[in-house]
């Protein structure tokens, strides 16, 4: 079973194999192997010209990725934390993501930035972000936040096709984690902008995003033998979003429960909120949709706090039992 | 046997005392089904329709089209073959006339039917769209969601057949009736804890073995074992007849088949009366206690409680006209010990 950083050097070695305009550069992505080790050998494999280690300049690496993508290539550019896109924000924000539009379709930018988020490793506030609304709040930019490592290479493949620069948000502690299904053999595609049912259920629909769907799917094998069905949906891309399922769902189950790690305040699981509320699906809900999602505080260093700071398998397992039980 | 089975102007409303009667859907001599339409009736807020609430024989008519009758005073008689209570308050005697006590709360109030914006109740969505579309006006439902929000259970319940609403509005009327009688009777009650488990019909044929060897304890010669289970109409209260002469595999398939048809309202008519106890198992709800009540004409009464997952509590009621404070502790000894 392959863990999602080798399934993410599985479908970059693809990509690389199936055209030779496909790069990656990033700091420590050569002879290093990646911060956390997910191009490896491919420095070995593909060579200094087509596995760039570059200095550590943010702005210059996405930059020089955004001018490689309009001069014909195919960029893949790890930034080692997702906090430090901070640092790029112009290259990403106003320049990857809108030249297509502001010259009229004349030139696109087929990048995609890929970068490790989110909390659990004791790296403190400043390594710890979930910063997936920056991203999905641009126009022009596509969001692909995987939750496992099946999902992780067809996304990505998927991703390095697109013509538009794509922010592709893995969560670290999903690096090392083989998934619950094993990882298809050969170049398959998952389309974007397509969610995923997990698992199907009739007494409540979850939404989870990232490493927040492996904790709902322990919450809601839990759950099963207390006799609560749960629907589970991982949206995959959450620009553009899937809401479709999350409809059909939600007529069904009447209850909704989102989660994700991020902070609560402008969060982009309320977007499914506001979705859902405006839908012609609102008037089939039975309960009062639940938010689970990170504190709005910077991510603690001390262990205890980091792990209290965003939402842990209990705390959905109380919500969506509470949901189930209190609403009927 | 039949009864008669007088049917009344009903109470519609909390401040209506009389109502006109427009006129009668049956004659004397028509054979009807509950639910049928018996006659109509009008007062100042609301015309209606008074439905057979048995099936039966009408026997007479009693008030002219267009007088106007207090609620509670007979609008016609009807025979029934079905008593309308699931026990037995007469023994021996003359056949049970219902009382207007009991009938004057069959009606539940109608809610209007008119479509309204309902802002000022809280309800969870779906249950605005339910109402709308079933024409309920939220503002006569009893919310019970969190912060006094109406849920679609809410919906539900208020939504059930009106028929079954009134047969178990008339049912928990005579069983309190029932009780109240039986209040009134001096008693005692006793409990104590069995380490053991056993099914229904152990304790129905023990109980019944044990109340036979005391004939001197019983109004009557045979013995009829009430048990209280739950029904379509609220209580039930089907009677085992002399079940400690029958199999255990016979009485516990009894139990079963009464118990499944009781669920959808249809208990044995020859069940329905005849009782000499009455037993209530409380251990499927989880409670550990309960006074045994006694019904008229029966002497004893019992009840079982969850203690523990090995322990039982079980507890009697004695009538003490017949049965002094040592028979009951024996009784219960006994009924502890045959478990």
């Amino acid at each position: 079973m392959l863990t999602m950083a080798e399934a993410v050097r599985e479908a970059m070695s693809i990509a690389f194999d199936e055209r030779p305009e496909v790069f990656l550069l990033g700091e420590d992505v050569g002879i290093y192997g990646g911060a956390f080790g997910v191009s490896a050998d491919m420095y070995h494999r593909y060579g200094a010209e087509r596995v760039l280690d570059t200095p550590i300049a943010e702005l210059g690496i996405v930059g020089a990725a955004v001018g490689a993508a309009l001069a014909g290539m195919r960029p893949i550019v790890e930034i080692q934390f997702s906090d430090f896109t901070a640092q790029a924000m112009d290259q990403i924000a106003n320049q990857a993501a809108k030249i297509h539009f502001m010259l009229g379709g004349a030139l696109h930018v087929p990048m995609v930035l890929r970068t490790p988020q989110g909390s659990g490793t004791g790296a403190a506030a400043q390594h710890s972000q979930n910063l997936e609304p920056w991203f999905a709040s641009v126009p022009g930019l596509k969001v692909v936040v995987p939750s496992n490592p099946a999902d992780a290479k067809g996304l990505l493949l998927s991703a390095i096709d697109d013509p538009n620069p794509v922010i592709f948000l893995e969560h670290k502690l999903l690096y090392k984690i083989p998934g619950r299904d094993s990882v298809p053999v050969g170049s398959g595609r998952i389309p974007l902008g397509v969610a995923k049912v997990v698992r199907e259920g009739k007494d409540l629909t979850i939404v989870a995003t990232g490493i927040m769907v492996n904790k709902s799917w322990e919450v809601c094998e839990k759950l099963a033998a207390e006799g609560i069905s749960i629907t589970l949906i991982d949206p995959r891309t959450i620009s553009p979003l899937d809401m479709q399922p999350v409809y059909e769902s939600v007529e069904k189950t009447g209850r909704l429960l989102v989660v994700q790690e991020g902070p609560s305040h402008a969060g982009f699981i309320n977007e499914v909120i506001a979705q859902m509320a405006g839908s012609s699906s609102f008037g089939s809900l039975i309960a009062p949709i639940k938010r689970l999602a990170g504190m709005n505080i910077p991510i603690p260093y001390a262990p205890q706090l980091e792990k209290a700071a965003v939402p842990q398998i209990e705390d959905i397992e109380i919500a969506a039992r509470d949901i189930v039980k209190n609403w009927r | 046997m039949s009864f008669k089975y007088p049917v009344v102007m009903p109470k519609m409303s909390m401040t209506m005392e009389t109502g006109e009667l427009i006129g009668y859907h049956v004659k004397a001599g028509d054979s009807v089904k509950t639910g049928d339409v018996l006659f109509e009736v009008m007062t100042d807020k609301i015309d209606m329709e008074v439905e057979a609430p048995a099936d039966g024989v009408i026997e007479s008519l009693v008030a002219e089209p267009g007088a106007v009758i207090d609620i509670g005073k007979p609008v016609l008689i009807m025979l029934t073959e079905t008593q309308i209570m699931a026990f037995d308050f007469s023994g021996d005697e003359a056949p049970v006339v219902a009382q207007p006590v009991a009938l004057a709360v069959v009606e539940a109030p109608v809610p209007a039917p008119a479509v309204v914006l309902n802002n000022d109740v809280k309800a969870v969505p779906k249950a605005r769209v339910e109402a709308a579309k079933r024409g309920i006006d939220l503002r006569t439902i009893q919310p019970t969601g969190p912060d006094r929000t109406i849920m679609m259970a809410d919906i539900n319940s208020a939504q059930a057949d009106p028929a079954v609403r009134k047969r178990q509005s008339a049912n928990k009327a005579l069983i309190a009736k029932g009780i109240a009688m039986g209040r009134e009777i001096p008693q005692s009650s006793f409990s104590r804890s069995v380490s053991t488990n056993f099914d229904h019909a152990r304790l129905i044929s023990s109980w019944a073995r044990i109340l036979r060897s005391r004939p001197d304890l019983s109004i009557r010669p045979q013995v009829g074992v009430a048990v209280i289970i739950e029904s379509k109409y609220g209580s039930a209260l089907p009677v085992f007849k002399d079940p400690d002469l029958m199999s255990l595999a016979d009485l516990t398939s009894l139990i079963s088949s009464t118990s499944s048809a009781a669920v959808n309202g249809k208990v044995p008519l020859e069940m329905l009366s005849g009782a000499t106890t009455t037993i209530f198992d409380l251990t499927s709800y989880s409670m550990n206690a309960a006074t045994p009540l006694l019904f008229p004409n029966q002497i004893t009464s019992v009840t079982v409680g969850y203690e523990s997952a090995t322990t039982r509590n079980i507890s009697l009621t004695i009538d003490l006209r017949y049965c002094d404070f040592y028979d009951g502790a024996q009784l219960l000894d006994a009924l502890a010990a045959s478990l």
